[in-house]
């Protein structure tokens, strides 16, 4: 009976699928065609030093310190300094700005700086092979050093004469302590010497030494800096006290800390008129600047008058000294008023000196801080002329039997800053590196590569032939970015001692930042056209037609990529481009691997 | 920087879904979060095809394509069959369309979470019957265009809110996810995975062809619809439970309607119109979750 219950089995027929898809070759299907496409951001383009802003940040995120300050070094041996007291073109060019605040980038340039000093880093840059010619380098100040350090990269020897009895130029003799302390200079000075090259100091070198120098050299480069300060043309000015505001800077800075008392005139409105004010105020005198236009003209950069004015240094704009007179241990000085006829919306504010109401100041001591120029005139580059080569940065002189004399730093620069000078240096090695191997016929073609997108920075990644030339120059815009990938995150808060106790020293103002902030501001960088390997491409692609790579790169499977076109919208920061297929060869997978991480 | 996600996929290249499918990534995702001891049960719709035909398989698990209205009562059946073998840890989903759960496959599904039936049905929702040429379904919103509501006539009606249905049954799990926001959409997947009866993802998934829209704007439209509103990630569980997943930053609808083809004829008023609609269904959700309706 039970066997008569059981259930009989039937046959079942389902017909079961047993190949993949793999064989349909979607890719014949594709017009559009997606690519890996590294891109310019517009820091690095803004960055008068051309700096790889988006991947030193991109490193900074990930805790790789030493290699995003190397990155740093690659292209401006002068992180710690410019950190510091570059005045940062870079930031105002900031995607981020159009969505919160800019990146705090020179935040960051400090922190890799000190952070190498901290744990002692020692820098593994990539050096060509030696080449026979050698430069000699007049002038030890930001532009000289830097000269020499692309140069001894780049194979040649140099040799680099300073007359004052220590390296750094401004950076040592002009710059205050609380802005940029020495030891972060000489720090820096010592890794670039390492490279080497001789720095020799209390080496005066004079005009004759340009006759001489053919014997041992084949190209000079002369960075001798601004250092006169030119007169005013004044009744007065030439009364003892009345003082040159440089040298007193230099006094300062050599150690030598007068104390002064009441109040005290600087007549200028650039940095060192600033920097004269506020290192008198700390040694205890009452500042007043005086300048003959409007605040916002003033070549000072913004953020240092502003700090200047929050510690007590008073500021009288729109006016002229006209005379000074002494009597006893007081001077007075006669000032005018000038008033603005006509506001250029951009520039400079016109101004005129009609006759009006004269007013006198009582100070105790003046410094005289207007515009400075070179010392000597053979300090400065020839006129133009034939066989003379002005680039953006620095001016290159050829004569038969003669070294090649090139002119870098402030004797060359339209705007006088740290950044400019190594921008000069790195024009100028570049431009001698061409002469020597390709002839000076070729710098136009050659230097129009390593253009960091399109401007006038230069890479010397670029011209080195690193991983940087396979980025295209197109410089990315904020509406390239993918936005939705992004939160709003508040720029860091630059930690400073508090008024009170900067004015009575010579400590360092902006103090240090911890790893974690500078982790997170990192963070807060877009990578504007690099790719930072979040993968997205690969996630979105409905075709799973972007495969990663053993080495963490990726590249697109053109057998199956149907050209859809999400992986590039979806990239956040437009490291990939699509095109029209036509516009390229069919290529095999190949040409779709990526620049990846080095 | 990457997404804290799982990277195994279990789809091969070679399918044949339009160029910048929505529904293709939705599945990719989807199984990424299921992994392979899952069995899938799929009704009529374009992934029909998208899967490919015998002897071909895009799909590294197991798939029995089924009859367009039955998605729930296959699913419960392949449920059963293993519960027989003594099978508890292979999971058993249905993979339907809108049509196919809206409307078609709409008395399955209901009677199968009646029952509370121990499976995960997905609904991939690109707001047509996109597989036989655009047709409206219940699903498809108001103010489009398809080849069924034409030309002055687009569609006047709401769009159904299926969620809602669902969670009238007072199923353990339902939630909506997107296409734009994989880490939410894997996350419910791996819960609804984790959790025992039925459970209802409905997944927004943009159409390219259907919608009249560039195929590399497929993920980014569906990013819209969130941030507009017009599609709220939230989740619900046992019915009563609500939590919203995302809040708005209040972006306006007609943002998302511009960029699209179906809904090119709409009228700046019409678009006013939509803009009250989704408000009043955002404030009608908000009241759910127990969220202070905000100024
Ligand atoms: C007070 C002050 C503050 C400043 N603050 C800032 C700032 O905050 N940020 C910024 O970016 N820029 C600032 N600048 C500008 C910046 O310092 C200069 O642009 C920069 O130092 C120029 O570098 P350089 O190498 O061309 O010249 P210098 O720094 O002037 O260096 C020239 C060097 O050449 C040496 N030298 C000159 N003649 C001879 C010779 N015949 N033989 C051998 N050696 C010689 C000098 O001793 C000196 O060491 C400031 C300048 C001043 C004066
Ligand atoms: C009973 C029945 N009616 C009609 C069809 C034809 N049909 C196949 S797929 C489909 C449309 C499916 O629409 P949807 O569920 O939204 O999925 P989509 O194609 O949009 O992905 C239709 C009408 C069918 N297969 N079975
Ligand atoms: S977001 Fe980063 S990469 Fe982009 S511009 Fe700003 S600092 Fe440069
Ligand atoms: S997402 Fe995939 S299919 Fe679409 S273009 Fe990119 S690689 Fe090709
Ligand atoms: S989506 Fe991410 S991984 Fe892909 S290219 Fe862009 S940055 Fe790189
Ligand atoms: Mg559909």
């Amino acid at each position: 009976m039970a066997q008569d219950m059981t259930m009989k089995m039937i046959p079942l027929f389902i017909p079961r699928s047993h190949v993949s898809t793999a064989g349909n070759k979607t890719g014949s299907w594709r017009f559009l065609r997606p690519r890996y496409d590294e891109k310019t951001a517009p820091c690095s383009a803004a960055c008068p030093a051309g700096e790889d802003i988006g991947r030193i940040a991109m490193l900074t995120a990930q805790g790789l310190f030493k290699e995003a300050w190397e990155a740093i070094l690659k292209e401006n041996p002068l992180p710690g300094v410019c950190g510091r007291v570059c005045f940062h073109p870079c930031e105002p060019a900031c995607n981020r700005g159009e969505f919160d605040e800019a990146v705090a980038i020179h935040t960051l340039e400090r922190f890799l700086a000190d952070t190498a000093a901290r744990y002692q880093l020692q820098a593994d840059l990539e050096r060509r092979s030696p080449r026979k010619q050698r430069v000699a380098v007049v002038g030890a100040g930001p532009s000289g050093l830097a000269t020499a350090y692309f140069l001894t990269r780049l194979g040649y020897r140099c040799d680099v004469f300073e007359a004052t009895p220590e390296a750094g130029g401004v950076l040592r003799w002009g710059i205050p302590s609380y802005r940029l302390p020495v030891a972060v200079l000489r720090r820096e000075i010592e890794q670039m010497r390492r490279t080497g090259f001789e720095i020799r100091c209390n080496r005066r070198l004079s005009r004759e030494f340009l006759q001489e120098a053919g014997a041992t050299y084949d190209a000079v480069y002369l960075g001798c800096g601004h250092a006169k300060i030119p007169f005013l043309n004044i009744p007065g000015e030439d009364l003892e006290g009345v003082t040159d505001g440089l040298s007193f800077l230099q006094r300062v800075n050599r150690g030598d800390e007068p104390r002064l008392t009441g109040r005290v005139a600087i007549i200028g409105g650039g940095n060192t008129a600033v920097d004269v004010a506020r290192t008198s105020l700390r040694l205890g005198a009452k500042p007043v600047l005086i300048y003959r236009r409007r605040r916002a003209d003033m070549p000072a950069f913004p953020d240092e008058i502003q700090m200047a004015l929050e510690e007590g240094v008073e500021l009288l704009e729109l006016r002229t000294v006209q005379r000074i007179d002494r009597a006893g241990e007081e001077y007075t000085l006669t000032l005018r008023q000038v008033p603005v006829v006509n506001c250029a919306a951009a520039g400079k504010a016109c101004v005129q000196a009609v006759p009006q109401e004269c007013e006198r100041l009582a100070v105790s001591k003046v410094f005289r801080a207007i515009g400075l120029t070179a010392a000597e005139s053979w300090f400065d580059p020839p006129p133009n002329e034939n066989r003379v080569i002005r680039l953006n940065n620095s001016v290159l002189a050829y004569a038969d039997g003669a070294p090649i004399i090139a002119y870098g730093g402030d004797v060359a620069n339209p705007i006088k800053s740290v950044v400019h000078a190594v921008a000069s240096a790195k024009e100028a090695a570049i431009a001698l590196d061409i002469t020597f191997q390709e002839g000076a016929e070729a710098i136009g073609e050659r230097m129009k590569h390593c253009r960091v997108g399109g401007g006038s920075a230069l890479s010397m990644e670029i011209h080195m032939q690193g991983p940087r030339c396979r980025r295209s120059d197109h410089v990315v815009a904020f509406d390239e970015i993918n936005a939705d990938y992004f939160e709003l995150s508040p720029r860091i808060v630059q930690p400073r001692l508090l008024k009170e106790e900067r004015i009575d020293s010579f400590a360092e103002i902006e103090l240090k930042i911890s790893a974690n902030l500078a982790m997170r501001e990192a963070e807060r960088c877009f990578n504007c056209g690099l790719c930072n390997q979040c993968d997205n491409c690969r996630l979105f692609c409905p075709d799973l037609a972007v495969v990663k790579d053993a080495d963490s790169g990726r590249h697109i499977n053109y057998d199956y990529c149907k050209g859809c076109g999400i992986c590039v919208v979806e990239c956040p920061r437009n490291a990939m481009a699509l095109e029209e297929e036509n516009q390229t060869q069919m290529n095999t997978a190949e040409e779709g691997v990526h620049g990846r991480l080095t | 920087m990457q997404l804290n996600v799982p990277d195994r996929d279990y789809m091969h290249s070679g399918h044949v879904g339009c160029p910048g499918c929505g529904a293709a990534v939705a599945m990719k995702f989807v199984l990424r979060a299921l992994g392979n001891k899952t069995i899938m049960v799929l009704p009529a719709c374009c992934w029909s095809i998208i899967a490919g035909p015998y002897p071909q398989s895009t799909l590294q698990i197991p798939l029995i394509h089924s009859a367009f209205e039955t998605g729930g009562a296959m699913a419960s059946g392949v449920r059963a069959a293993l519960d027989v073998k003594g099978d508890k840890e292979t999971c058993v989903v249905t993979w339907a369309g809108d049509g196919g759960t809206f409307d078609i496959g709409f008395q399955a599904l209901s009677g199968a979470v009646e029952r509370n039936e121990d499976f995960i049905y997905f609904c991939y929702d690109n707001e047509a019957y996109m597989n036989t040429g655009i047709q409206r379904s219940s699903s498809t919103p108001y103010g489009a265009w398809t080849t069924t509501t034409p030309g002055r006539d687009w569609k006047r009606m709401r769009k159904k809110n299926i969620v809602e249905a669902l969670v009238a049954h007072r199923i353990p799990y339902a939630a909506t996810a997107s296409i734009a926001y994989p880490e939410d959409l894997l996350r419910k997947v791996s819960k609804a995975r984790s959790i025992k009866g039925s459970r209802f993802l409905h997944i927004f998934a943009s159409c390219p062809t259907g919608w009249r829209i560039p195929s590399e704007i497929s993920v980014k439209i569906a990013r819209m619809a969130v941030q507009t509103n017009i599609f709220p990630l939230y989740e619900v569980e046992n019915g009563r439970k609500y939590t919203i997943n995302f809040m708005p930053k209040g972006y306006l609808v007609k943002e998302y309607f511009k960029l699209q083809g179906r809904f090119k004829h709409l009228s700046e008023s019409d678009l006013d119109q939509i803009q009250a609609m989704v408000e009043e269904d955002w404030e009608l959700l908000l009241r759910k979750a127990g969220v202070p309706l905000q100024g």
